[in-house]
């Protein structure tokens, strides 16, 4: 039986660094900061500290119909990236309508802002007081509903977490549902925004880089110290090549491969359970010692699009100044891929945008092997000596083919991606 | 029909894909904890609906919910700390190890790299935020711990159930509140099918929270006394809370060491209404009925009992019936329904994970759970609700309903298992 192949022929994204994928690669491969002072929660909480807000974002400069107000941040971040996905992919509104296109939105939190505003407005002046309109947001697929009725996307509807994970996952979700025939046309990839809930939170959990001074999240480097809070939306769309063909669609590239798994060390080490607590024997009693965690998913990625670590041109991973995931990211390159493979990390310019963060490196990688030109890693300056990969903070030339998109999150989900030209 | 659903046929024919199956359960529910307790509870119309005990309710004009009660994860939680998570996970790690028990597979000498958990859920671990709420408004913000960003997200469902028990394989939070358990429950048969996975843990967790009371609350929802699915006086429904792991296991594995198993998942079906955030369009859920019966290769007049959503708000059981009129044309008029939610109440993201498991149950015994409370026909809804009293009677194929927010319509399909 022969997989049915899985193209992409659209991208759109909104973040920090812009909102068109030729703009935002550009920003990356000049090593831009999107970080600056907060403006969507009053600075003074945290003096000194800097995020990646989408400047001056007003969803209503996209849609020109329809009154965003009834959708939260997230929301409306993740209606413009899909507008700008349909838009650039050419299904318009007479397309969808015949045939049904879905949505598959990675989101860690989806708006933890209206949640938290909700709960806090029915515990001070009453639950009388809580809007019905907003409850209607504060479930975990708001964003994902809010769009589908907005741009009438019929097909299949599915919010995706797996934390800072969630995007790359929603992308293989996606994959696997073309292959099998459930859809012939999936918009996927994810959003998030910057709130007081989950950047304070963040702080509080000591996974923000230091503030002032810090110079920021430095990925892979051996000064690094935290993250930064990023923000935006980001999404492919994803077809069946066949139908894509018959459409007329502009093909962009292939999703060639994707896997996913879970390691509990790492949920161990990042959330400080304490190891003598794991199963014994975790991550060496697997069957066949095939590699575990992230190492063993980049090589199961590998293998379901059918190619060597060799062909492999580059890696866009979610390295984003964590001490600990950088780690373990880099590690995992180096023992699936080998060190001598270019890697890329775009955190320290978009901040860790969660949920979007996933598209966000796929759209990196896309414009890269459309342009040849790899983002170098902003924030590195000396590279972590216990890391054996190639990462530079030079922006380089590098051969189109096959890119792989890593990423990690510290409860433990780990997948990857390879994106195909050849 | 889709163009959707054809490609099913065209790409993937059925006998080239691994069947799954059922092999264990694991409840944690207001009318029982450990299938037998809730089989029985279902069985004989027991409800587990009271006065809310878990936040005061005076603030409210409603005071009524389905709270799991003497629920206990000593002895359930073993490897992790279970005062360090909220209690959406604790019900489903312990609805988890019932379920390996359940299964007669032991966690330790499972693969881990091939058993995998997908888990479904509304609110992931409301508690989480209704702490850092609390800080917020006392002003001591600086008292907020760790914990928030690390238990309140809810991928750490799935997380801690994988880290209780050491599984490396697929493990996704699908949070599509009301129907998040079937969602759930498809694509963990998709891991299995594509070979991701043997075994997979999938079902769904929501714990009892004043976040979501307040808002249905608000909607005007909630029902003063009790939950009436399909009665003509209904007045709302009620929230609740639960959770339910099924074992999916490749029919091939399971076979092999012998294991009990209560039912085939064969087909299902997801869509989305694109129409409204609150009010469910019917549309949608009969499509999704009928991928799902194009999935599983089988006709409406086939099917012995479906589980319905059935909130018991009044808008939803209108246009439910209408749906399934619309899916299954003059058969929907032959097909035993019933809602469990009139004993449950709604239990968010775990209730068509728990409604998945009745299902598996009514295909093993040929019994129908009833729908308690029903009392006076709804010309709108004249369909057959299997009112207050179980019935036997053969069911070969159970079909699963869920519908939620956001327009999500999912329907998961059971069969009679044969060796």
């Amino acid at each position: 039986m022969t997989v049915r192949r899985v193209v992409v022929t659209g991208i759109g994204a909104i973040c920090a660094l812009g909102d068109h994928p030729s703009q935002i690669h550009q920003a990356l491969c000049e090593g831009r900061s999107g970080f600056a002072a907060p403006t969507v929660f009053p600075a003074d909480i945290a003096p000194g500290y800097q995020v990646a807000e989408v400047p001056g974002f007003d969803a209503q400069n996209y849609v020109k119909t329809g009154n965003v107000r009834p959708l939260d941040r997230t929301g409306r971040l993740a209606l413009v990236g899909v507008e700008l996905t349909l838009a650039d992919s050419g299904w318009t509104t007479e397309r969808r309508v015949a045939q049904p296109v879905g949505l598959i939105l990675g989101t860690m939190f989806c708006s933890v802002r209206t949640i938290g505003e909700f709960d806090r407005r029915a515990q001070q002046a009453g639950p009388e007081y809580a809007s019905p309109m907003d409850f209607s947001n504060t479930v975990l697929n708001a964003a994902a509903g809010q769009v589908a009725i907005w741009q009438k996307l019929r097909g299949i509807n599915t919010t995706v977490s797996a934390g800072a994970s969630s995007g790359v996952q929603a992308i293989g979700y996606a994959m696997q549902m073309i292959r099998a025939g459930r859809a012939d046309a999936l918009l996927a990839g994810g959003a998030e925004e910057i709130c007081y809930e989950s950047f304070h939170g963040s702080r509080q959990a000591a996974r923000l880089a230091a503030p002032n001074g810090g110079g920021g999240p430095r990925p892979f480097d051996a000064a690094r110290s935290g993250m930064g809070m990023g923000e935006g939306a980001a999404f492919l769309a994803l077809e069946g090549e066949e139908s894509a063909i018959a459409r007329g669609a502009r093909v962009l590239a292939r999703v060639a491969g994707f896997a996913a798994a879970y390691d509990p060390t790492c949920h161990a080490d990042c959330l400080g359970s304490d190891p003598r607590q794991l199963p014994q024997g975790v991550s060496g009693r697997s069957r066949d010692n095939r590699a575990t965690g992230l190492a063993g998913v980049i090589q199961r990625a590998l293998k379901d699009a059918g190619i060597a670590a060799s062909d492999v041109a580059f890696v866009v991973s979610s390295a984003s100044g964590s001490a600990e995931l950088d780690a373990r990211e880099g590690a995992a390159i180096a023992a699936a891929v080998g060190s001598r493979v270019p890697v890329a990390a775009i955190k320290a310019m978009t901040g860790e945008a969660l949920g979007a963060s996933g598209a966000l490196q796929a759209l990196a990688a896309l414009e890269t092997m459309r342009t040849g030109r790899l983002p170098g890693v902003a924030g590195l300056q000396q590279l972590d000596p216990s890391l054996a990969i190639d990462a530079s903070p030079h922006t380089r030339e590098v051969r189109a083919g096959h890119a792989l998109v890593t990423a990690i999150a510290p409860e433990g989900n780990c997948c990857a991606l390879v994106l195909s030209t050849d | 029909m889709s163009r959707d659903s054809l490609f099913i046929y065209t790409n993937s024919p059925m006998e080239l894909r691994p069947r799954v199956v059922v092999t264990g359960l694991g409840l944690v529910t207001s009318v029982g904890i450990g299938v037998d307790a809730f089989w029985r509870a279902l069985i004989a119309g027991a409800c587990g609906i009271g006065p809310v005990e878990s936040f005061d309710t005076k603030r409210y004009n409603v005071h009524i919910g389905g709270e799991v009660k003497n629920f206990d994860p000593r002895g359930l939680i073993e490897r992790l700390r279970p005062n360090g998570m909220g209690r959406a996970s604790q019900l489903a790690i312990a609805a988890a190890r019932m379920a390996l028990t359940d299964a007669a597979l032991d966690p330790d000498t499972l693969d881990p790299s091939s058993t995998g958990v997908s888990m479904g859920t509304t609110s992931g671990e409301p508690s989480m935020i209704e702490q850092f709420d609390d800080q917020d408004m006392a002003g001591t913000r600086d008292a907020i711990g760790r914990e928030f960003i690390e238990q309140y997200p809810c991928h750490v469902i799935a997380a801690h159930i994988a880290s209780e028990f050491g599984f490396e394989g697929p493990n996704l939070v699908i949070p599509t509140a009301c129907a998040a358990g079937n969602y759930a429950l498809a694509h963990a048969s998709d891991n299995i099918r594509n070979g991701e996975a043997e075994v997979m843990l999938a079902g769904g967790s929501d714990a009892f929270s004043r976040i979501t009371y307040t808002g249905f609350a608000r909607l005007g929802a909630i029902a003063p006394e009790r939950c009436q699915p399909f009665d003509k006086n209904r007045k709302g429904m009620v929230p609740g809370e639960g959770a339910a792991i099924l074992i999916l296991e490749r029919r091939d594995r399971a076979l092999a060491r012998g294991a009990r198993i209560y039912a085939e998942l064969v087909g299902y079906g997801l869509t989305c209404d694109a129409n409204h955030m609150t009010a469910p369009q019917g549309d949608g859920a009969a499509r999704a009925m009928q991928i799902a019966m194009a999935d599983a290769g089988v006709r409406p007049d086939e099917i012995g009992y479906i589980s319905a959503h059935g909130t018991g708000t009044t808008v939803n059981d209108r246009v439910e019936t209408a749906a399934v009129k619309q899916a299954f044309g003059e058969a929907a008029y032959r097909v035993p329904m019933s809602s469990i939610k009139s004993m449950l109440g709604h239990t968010m993201g775990a209730a068509s994970a728990i409604e998945a498991a009745a299902c598996t149950l009514a295909v093993r015994d040929d019994r129908i759970p009833p729908t308690i409370h029903h009392e006076t026909a709804d010309p709108e809804c004249d369909l057959d609700y299997v009112p207050n009293q179980a019935r036997q009677v053969p069911v070969e194929l159970a079909m699963n309903n869920a519908y939620a927010f956001g327009g999500n319509n999912a329907s998961v399909i059971f069969r009679k298992h044969r060796p």
